[in-house]
């Protein structure tokens, strides 16, 4: 049964049918299968089958992705609350994008696929200062900074993830936070995220969440 | 022979010395005249100055009357620009801030008598009277599908245009496609020759196949229903496109394909199969970084894909500002050597 409305969710998410989604999960409810069951069974192994299409470039959209990440993160909000108890945070990422970008899809893609894998997402906003990221991600206690961008400038300029990975060694947190990155200039230069001084990089928004998952994973270790 | 020449040989299939070159440079214009971008995109005559002093130095074969993207926000309200020292400026404030903005969007009557208009007119009359006949001036609209993105935000416009309200949706598209409608005729009242139709909604990377179908394509036949498509080149920003030429040739009939650099130049131009131009594009932002020898290899590679059989044309695609001068007169000379056609 759990296979079927996996199955169900799935395809509504692929055909970006939110209120079709939305009522496979309530059905599910009515099923007798848990919200633990519909996050974790259900939601997440969608965004897992969104980065495999991905990944084997079987033509899934930016739209298709944003829809994944919209329907989910609903989904999750939805969730929660029911638990029998409160979910284990994976961990904490600050998010936003660089200073002079005011370019937000990426983001907003990225969060709502982070919150379905139960990370903590702290979202700065457009236009974010360098400092503002630091201070922010220490003040949270947070393992990942995430910048986005979308412009040439914005990627490669000083007040992007160059400043911020100069503050991280200024103030000796190193150890303690990684520095992901994304948005086109790093699609049309796969090697860009080591020139600003990132530690890793994603193509789009979905495998996004795992680059910052594996990163979390990287500083609890 | 003059760029015209070449563009008129290419799209026609006739002999020309070499394809056709085109170099996007826009912010460098304020590098050529040692100023501010700030300062440079104030003024029509020194865009116009510039995009000239630029093609006679490079000798590539277009000119350019776009300032930047953000323009058409401001012909539609939008009174602040960020500017950047290194970079094209953003669009300061969204214009549509909530559903309900999209109700209070006016649509101007007139374009060309719009005083956020005027810089460009004047840049374009200048142009047209100094190299009008002579090289082609291209000039950038943006579709009604993209538009909103810079009125209201890429995000809000994604969710509005993917999860609705859908009378909504279509009245603000409604209204950026009367714009669009407006802002064409504008241009070709004052001599652009070149239209570069911008559409990144009109690939398939951006949106599922069935929206391509069901909202891409209606809005744009209706975007370039009343004056035809001469002149037009469909360009979707960075994203491929292959895909969907069939369509777009049999559905809008439009003639030139300006491809993304990740497009495979040989397949496009099978699909265009002769119908059309095919431009290929090279991934400009690895100009920052590649040595000379990489530049050259690329163009190369580039121009055998897609000169067999002629009807083919080398561009560039957002040319960032910090190229190196040496990079792009390395690239500009291996597309002139390697796009030659020998004498019959």
């Amino acid at each position: 049964m759990l296979e079927q409305v996996m199955n169900q969710y799935n395809e509504a998410v692929m055909d970006t049918d939110r209120d079709r989604a939305l009522q496979v999960v309530r059905d599910a409810l009515g099923l007798e299968i848990s919200p633990e069951e519909v996050v974790f069974k259900i939601v997440v192994p969608a965004i897992e089958l969104m980065m495999k299409s991905i990944s084997e470039e079987q033509g899934v959209s930016l739209a298709q992705h944003f829809m994944a990440a919209q329907i989910a993160s609903e989904v999750v909000d939805d969730m929660i609350p029911r638990f029998r108890k409160a979910p284990e945070i994976v961990g904490r990422v600050v998010i936003g994008t660089s200073r002079g970008d005011f370019h937000g899809l990426g983001k907003r893609i990225v969060s709502g696929c982070l919150k379905a894998m139960m990370v903590d997402v702290v979202d700065l906003g457009l236009n974010v200062a360098p400092e503002r990221f630091v201070d922010e991600a220490l003040a949270q206690d947070a393992q990942v900074i995430a910048i986005s961008s979308m412009m040439v400038h914005t990627a490669r300029g000083e007040n992007g993830c160059i400043r911020v990975r100069q503050l991280l060694k200024e103030r000796g947190v190193e150890d303690r936070i990684r520095i992901a990155v994304g948005g086109a200039p790093y699609r049309f230069d796969p090697e860009l995220f080591r020139t600003v001084g990132a530690d890793a990089w994603a193509e789009n928004g979905i495998t996004a969440g795992r680059v910052i998952t594996d990163l979390i994973r990287e500083v609890h270790q | 022979m003059t760029g015209m020449e070449r563009l008129s040989a290419a799209i026609n299939g006739t002999m020309a010395d070499r394809i056709p070159v085109f170099c996007n440079l826009l912010d460098q214009g304020a590098k050529e005249l040692g100023i501010s971008l700030e300062e440079y995109y104030k003024s029509g005559e020194l865009v116009a100055e510039a995009q000239l002093k630029m093609r006679e130095n490079y000798g590539y074969d277009c000119l350019w009357s776009l300032f930047y993207v953000g323009k058409e926000a401001e012909l539609l309200g939008c009174s602040k620009m960020i500017y950047a020292k290194d970079g094209p400026p953003n669009v300061g404030e969204m214009i549509i801030r909530t559903y309900d903005d999209i109700a209070r969007l006016q649509v101007p009557d007139d374009i060309s008598s719009h005083p956020a208009f005027a810089e460009e007119l004047r840049c374009l009359r200048i142009l047209k009277a100094e190299a009008g006949g002579k090289y082609p001036i291209c000039a950038y609209l943006t579709a009604s599908m993209t538009l909103p993105s810079i009125l209201m935000g890429i995000e809000k416009w994604m969710q509005l245009l993917m999860m609705g309200p859908h009378d909504l949706r279509d009245e603000l598209l409604t209204k950026c496609s009367d714009f669009f409608q407006k802002q064409i005729a504008a241009y070709r009242a004052a001599g652009a020759d070149v239209l570069v139709y911008s559409n990144p909604f009109g690939s398939t990377e951006i949106i599922p196949r069935t929206f391509f179908e069901e909202l891409s394509l209606p809005w744009m036949a209706r975007d370039l229903e009343p004056g035809g498509t001469g002149g037009i080149v469909y360009y979707c920003g960075s994203s491929r496109f292959n895909n969907v030429i069939e369509e777009v040739i049999t559905r809008l009939g439009i003639g030139v394909f300006y491809l993304s650099p990740m497009d495979d130049i040989a397949e496009g131009k099978r699909l265009v199969a002769g119908r059309g131009l095919t431009c290929g594009v090279i991934n400009d932002i690895m100009l920052l970084e590649w040595s000379k020898e990489e530049i050259r290899a690329e163009v190369k590679r580039m121009i055998e894909a897609g000169k067999p059989g002629g009807k083919f044309l080398f561009g560039t695609l957002v040319m960032p500002y910090n190229i190196p001068e040496e990079n792009i007169r390395t690239m500009l000379e291996a597309a002139y050597e390697y796009g030659q056609f020998e004498s019959p």
